[in-house]
């Protein structure tokens, strides 16, 4: 086929895919912290495999010739990013299945807080990609996830600021929390990055 | 006959050659996109040559073969050969040389060497659509940049892409056409003008020729052109690639010998002066031009020059 129509719709369905199982693993996540639900953190590191099979069937489609180069270049950045937000998910999940003692409630609070957000950014995500796709606007929604990513920051600042007037036991219990609320505030960061990939695919054919 | 052989085979490497290096011109963009193989890109090639030089061939080969000078055999001899000479040389040393102007500057200045009649009208027009060939190219990107600019700012970027996908494939197709009805034309119209080839057996031949100039050495090359101009961008490689097939389309229609390539720069300096001129790379612009110049008079220098060393001998 000489127009190549079919490839590039493969690549938008599976884009869509990657994007809706980054949205379920931040509801999986989401609940198996706010629950100590096990079953749905590792539902997580299940999705995060699908992730991988999909960002390398999108690989190859546009290594296949998919799209002309200058949507290229950024489509594979775009499904690289979404995979690296499914691989943090997963190192939370993890991390929080590998710490040492159970959070505090308050300090839980807090990360479940920032794990709702997360889920928020992922929605908004599909929704700017939506956008994207049908031409309608893309600025309000790339800037809600801009606002909330800056949400994000300044309760992880709170949290720290909270933190530290706790006592630690030891420094591997510090280090695994401190970890599991370094990855869990990349989440958010990752998500605006692609929010940000979406913008300039928006303006690569202008 | 034995003498026939001679401007025969230096058409069939003029063809060769055009094959090799000018199949960029048309499907370059698409082929270093992605949107259609090279084998495919080359055999849509032929297609479209042989078709351009069947339906509209006759139109160029006229003014070259017939109305430009009056042609005997030793015109014909000396003007192709060093033609061929030239253009071969100018592909192996990647210098920038159009066919057209080669051919062109051979015949008239064999033509003026031995004594045959020069039309000079006619060598007037042809100078004057090299002239404005590139500058219609120039504004016609102009204004088919804004237009598309205009129109693709209201679509999804993925409907863009899909319509730039197929744009692209539609002027290399109107490209490939030219270089059958302008640039094959050119090399044969002084053999079919002088009745050595019919111009269907004309059209067969260069057809032949220069598909296979494109199938064994033109790969590189167009990867090079297609990557290098799609990674500048893609808009502008369309506009200035479309708005120059248009315009030698239509000096085609008028009979007159203009190189795409030219028109091509033309069209990239159009899109280059809208987004400001200190996008263009005058160096660059001057070295074209001055080949521009210096082709069609080194030609006729050489010319001059080898009739008036073989004139005692034939």
């Amino acid at each position: 086929m000489i127009f190549g129509s079919r490839r590039e719709k493969e690549v938008i369905k599976l884009i869509k895919e990657h994007l809706n199982t980054v949205l379920q693993a931040c509801e999986k996540f989401k609940t198996g912290i706010e629950r100590d639900d096990e079953k749905a953190l590792k539902d997580v590191c299940e999705l995060e495999k699908i992730g991988d099979t999909i960002r390398r069937d999108i690989a190859l489609k546009l290594y296949e010739g998919a799209f002309i180069p200058a949507v290229r270049a950024n489509l594979y950045r775009f499904s690289e990013v979404v995979d690296e937000v499914l691989d943090t998910l997963e190192d939370c999940a993890i991390e929080y299945l590998n710490l040492p003692e159970k959070l505090d409630e308050d300090v839980k609070a807090y990360c479940v807080t920032i794990a709702e957000i997360n889920l928020k950014m992922s929605r908004d995500l599909v929704l700017a990609f939506e956008s994207l796709e049908k031409k309608a606007d893309l600025k309000d929604v790339t800037l809600k996830i801009r606002t909330r990513e800056e949400m994000i920051d300044k309760i992880t600042h709170d949290l720290y600021r909270h933190l530290m007037q706790k006592d630690v036991d030891s420094f591997w219990k510090g280090k695994a929390i401190s970890d599991f609320i370094v990855s869990l505030v990349n989440v958010s960061d990752l998500i605006e990055d692609a929010g940000d990939i979406i913008q300039i695919l928006n303006v690569s054919m202008r | 006959m034995l003498e026939s052989l001679i401007p025969l085979i230096s058409c069939v490497l003029i063809a060769f050659s055009i094959g090799s290096n000018d199949t960029s011109n048309a499907f370059g963009i698409s082929v270093g996109a992605g949107i259609i193989t090279f084998r495919k890109a080359i055999y849509l090639l032929g297609v479209l040559v042989f078709i351009g030089a069947v339906l509209q061939g006759r139109n160029v080969m006229r003014t070259v073969g017939k109305e430009l000078v009056v042609l005997n055999l030793k015109i014909l001899c000396v003007s192709l050969l060093v033609s061929a000479f030239v253009i071969i040389f100018a592909n192996w040393k990647r210098l920038p040389v159009s066919s057209h102007q080669a051919i062109i500057g051979s015949l008239v200045g064999s033509g003026f060497a031995f004594g045959s009649v020069v039309r000079f009208d006619t060598l007037l027009k042809i100078v004057e659509s090299w002239v404005i060939s590139p500058i219609g190219s120039l504004f016609l990107a102009i204004v088919v940049y804004r237009v598309m600019e205009d129109i693709f700012h209201r679509l999804p970027v993925f409907k863009v892409e899909r319509i730039l996908r197929m744009l692209l494939i539609l002027n290399g197709i109107i490209i490939a056409y030219n270089t059958g009805a302008n640039e094959l034309a050119t090399a044969l119209g002084p053999i079919v003008c002088y009745g050595i080839l019919t111009p269907l057996q004309a059209a067969i031949i260069g057809t032949v020729m220069l598909w296979l100039g494109a199938f064994m050495l033109s790969e590189r090359v167009v990867e090079t052109v297609g990557k290098g101009i799609t990674s500048l961008d893609a808009f502008s490689g369309f506009s200035a690639q479309f708005s120059a097939g248009i315009s030698v389309l239509i000096f085609t229609t008028l009979g007159m010998p203009v190189s795409t390539t030219y028109c091509i720069i033309g069209g990239i300096i159009g899109v280059g002066m809208l987004k400001g001129v200190e996008t263009i790379r005058f160096h660059l612009l001057r070295k074209i031009m001055l080949s521009w110049v210096v082709t069609p008079i080194l030609t006729f220098g050489i010319c001059c020059l080898v009739a008036k060393v073989i004139s005692p001998y034939i």
